[in-house]
């Protein structure tokens, strides 16, 4: 953001309604005046709610946008964020797939960037610390580690090595408890992804790992003062410091209580096994990706293989055939003619497997994490429904 | 759900400048306004510029989201801030940043427009008037629809409060009407939807604390709260019960209905029936987890072996395809046979990572 696109739009400031207050009488003449960042308070309250709101009505296809804010030292502060564009095709169920492998490309397009550009130069100018840290993604039970990611993440983290990934998952916050966490890539992994160095031998040398991927920072909430007295009018207290008792039932009903927005209730809901069972369907889909993975890698070995069965089968033949010449006095044909006759076939990358690997972490946790919160609500409802 | 809603008596609603003959609606209007919106507002109203004093006490900006068919029902979901500056006799709005500022938030949400605008200051003035036939004005605004304003005290030390008005236009002097309105209020409530839900449940958690900061807790410290909440709930519903029961307190017939209807609610069934019924359900739950957690050991495993150096003396030894459940067949010790057949680096047996962890029973 340079000074000069700062400062662009102070000029045009006569419009319509400037116009107006032209006819009136005794009007001065129009001045302009260059507004000054005075502000710098900062939080993530505001984001947190739209990106829950825009994840959320994009589920179950993927959102993504971009959060701007501040990167000081040792903290990211995100105050403020927006969805990417997207090209809305048409978008019925036919097209989800499609619709959510276009917002999953969305945050490394071209038109995205000049998109954030423009919003960020036009936040400046309302004094929102406004620079871009780092972009957010929907996820459904965490299945978020995939090549858009990494891709998406290495293009903000090229740029800046501070920018992060914010993952808000729409499933899981629907049972009562917010679900966002932030993400970076390790260094070791955007060197060795730069290079594009996952064939074994690379990995052996480096001792990179699938764990070694991801770097996930802790997220904290921080609310501005006026939003704290914002959040102690709702729900609204009573206004009397006695409660008329209601008279009938009609009046409990009428006047619903209105439940504290923390700590939710929703958390008590018992369903949580269809939630179990998608985790489990995604951990089968991962099963059957390692098992591509794997039939892919040896499919590589057995062309390997057979290719080197062919170098040293016509390298013996050359060595015999040298034996001979030697024999006939004739200069010997050189021995690593080969490399131009054969070709090696390439390694896969590996990087697929370690993605996979990753992910299926992931899942596990999550089951873990499910587990421990239904058998606590299930042994409450057999104390409920059955008192020993 | 709906948070801070009042009770109000709609009268009637003025009818928009309709010179075209159009046909005007004057059911009542509601405006529901999504809590992103008013959390905007709010951080709008904190990056107010303060240094200058010649800057307005209050800032302005612009209403998006989407109308019901009929127009009497407007729903607000997002803002944008738009500079504005204010003196004496003088509004300056920067009517191209709004422009340009629509048009991008409306790129990313097509299916929105724009209903109005927003100022964080009770008062309504001539100033308001002007910005209000600006945003309800044919070519730059809502027209046909009426432009929304919507009010939001930001004083510091008091409450924040929402008005939300619409406009006729009104005047006794036709060159001046440009810079005349008659403000009706309408009502308004705040709502939210499960999803926000959460997100609203995470802001509000740091309400007390000192440093207004909160971190994201799991799951489990999550129920934990919120069981120690229903426990204190359901306490104080006991005191009460027994104080009407020791007569202390007054007892009340509607209150004792509802507790009545409430407990009624628990389902009758057999104790043997609710510990099988647990027992398997349990056993189920620990399954899975006991599942993929080896799942994730045996692909941890594998991915060690993938990469590990292998002795090359046996070379089928180790192989990765032992790590899956149908190893045995496929022959995936070619992968084992590679890492030894480059021989490269230095003897070293892949550790095995860990035991499959034990179901937690």
């Amino acid at each position: 953001m340079s000074d000069s696109q700062k400062e662009a739009p102070q000029a045009v400031q006569v419009d319509a309604l400037v116009s107006r207050i032209e006819n009136l009488p005794h009007q001065p003449p129009l001045t302009t005046k260059i507004i000054s960042n005075a502000l710098t308070s900062s939080k993530l309250q505001e984001v947190v709610i739209k990106i829950a709101k825009h994840c959320s009505s994009a589920f179950p296809t993927t959102a993504t946008g971009a959060i701007v804010g501040m990167d000081t030292e040792s903290l990211i502060e995100v105050t403020n964020s927006f969805p990417f564009p997207t090209v809305e095709g048409s978008s019925t169920d036919s097209h989800q797939n499609d619709a959510s492998s276009i917002a999953a490309q969305a945050p490394r397009q071209k038109s995205s960037l000049s998109y954030t550009n423009e919003m960020i130069r036009h936040l400046k100018e309302v004094n929102v610390d406004a620079n871009s840290v780092g972009w957010y993604t929907s996820a459904t039970m965490g299945n978020f580690v995939n090549m858009h990611f990494i891709e998406n993440q290495v293009h903000y983290q090229k740029e800046s090595k501070a920018a992060v990934a914010l993952v808000y998952d729409a499933s899981k916050s629907s049972l009562g408890n917010l679900t966002l966490r932030a993400f970076r890539l390790s260094a070791a992994f955007m060197t060795a992804f730069k290079d594009t160095k996952f064939t074994t031998e690379h990995l052996q040398k480096s001792k990179l790992t699938f764990r070694d991927i991801l770097t996930e920072l802790p997220v904290t909430i921080r609310n501005s003062h006026l939003l704290t007295s914002f959040l102690h009018q709702l729900p609204a207290a009573p206004t009397e410091e006695t409660v008329e008792p209601p008279s009938s039932l009609a009046d409990i009903h009428r006047s619903q209580i209105k439940p504290a927005l923390n700590p939710s209730i929703d958390t008590l809901d018992l369903s949580i096994d269809p939630l179990l069972e998608k985790t489990c369907d995604l951990l089968l889909e991962s099963i059957e990706t390692h098992y591509t993975d794997l039939n892919n890698f040896q499919f590589y070995q057995r062309q390997l293989g057979r290719e080197q069965a062919k170098i040293s089968q016509w390298q013996a033949k050359r060595k015999a055939e040298n034996a001979q010449r030697v024999l006939a006095k004739q200069a010997p044909l050189p021995e690593d003619e080969w490399q131009r006759l054969f070709k090696l076939p390439q390694e896969p990358s590996r990087l697929e497997g370690m993605l996979n690997a990753k992910q299926v972490e992931q899942y596990s946790k999550q089951v873990d994490g499910f587990t421990a919160n239904i058998s606590a609500k299930m042994f409450a409802v057999r104390e409920n429904l059955a008192p020993q | 759900m709906a948070a801070a809603t009042e009770r109000f008596i709609h009268l009637s609603r003025p009818l928009a400048a309709t010179s075209a003959g159009l046909q005007t609606n004057i059911a009542p209007l509601t405006v529901n306004i999504q809590p992103q919106a008013v959390l905007s507002i709010l951080d709008h109203a904190v990056r107010r510029d303060a240094r200058d004093p010649a800057q307005p006490s209050r800032v302005i900006g612009a209403l998006v989201g989407v109308r019901s068919e009929d127009g009497t029902e407007v729903e607000v979901r997002s803002c944008f801030a738009i500079p504005h500056t204010e003196e004496e006799d003088q509004v300056e709005v920067d009517v191209e940043y709004q422009k340009n500022m629509l048009a991008l938030t409306l790129k990313a949400n097509p299916r929105e427009s724009l209903l109005g605008w927003y100022t964080t200051s009770l008062e309504l003035n001539n100033f308001s008037a002007l910005i209000q036939n600006f945003f309800g004005s044919p070519d730059t605004g809502t027209f046909p629809h009426p432009a929304i304003h919507l009010t939001m005290s930001t004083d510091p030390g008091e409450g924040i409060e929402t008005r939300c008005y619409i406009s006729a236009p009104v005047t006794v002097n036709v060159d001046r009407a440009a810079e005349c309105c008659l403000f009706m209020q309408v009502p308004h409530k705040m709502l939210y939807g499960d999803a926000e839900r959460s997100a609203l449940g995470a802001i509000a958690s740091a309400k007390d604390s000192e440093t207004r900061t909160a971190p994201l807790i799991s799951d489990v410290e999550n129920l934990g709260q919120a069981l120690e909440q229903t426990i204190s709930l359901l306490d104080r519903v006991s005191e009460w019960v027994n104080g009407v029961l020791d007569e202390d307190e007054e007892p009340n017939n509607a209150l004792g209905q509802y507790l009545m209807s409430a407990l009624s609610l628990t389902p009758k069934v057999d104790a043997s029936q609710i510990e099988h019924d647990f027992n398997n359900h349990i056993q189920d739950v620990l399954m899975v987890s006991y599942l993929a957690n080896t799942i994730r050991t045996q692909i941890d495993l594998s991915q060690r072996l993938a990469t590990a150096n292998i002795v090359s003396v046996e070379k089928e030894g180790e192989n990765k395809g032992e790590g899956e459940k149908s190893g045995g067949q496929r022959g995936g010790g070619k992968r084992g046979g590679r890492g030894g057949g480059r021989g490269g680096g230095q003897q070293r047996e892949p550790r095995e990572p860990r035991e499959p962890r034990e179901p937690t029973e």
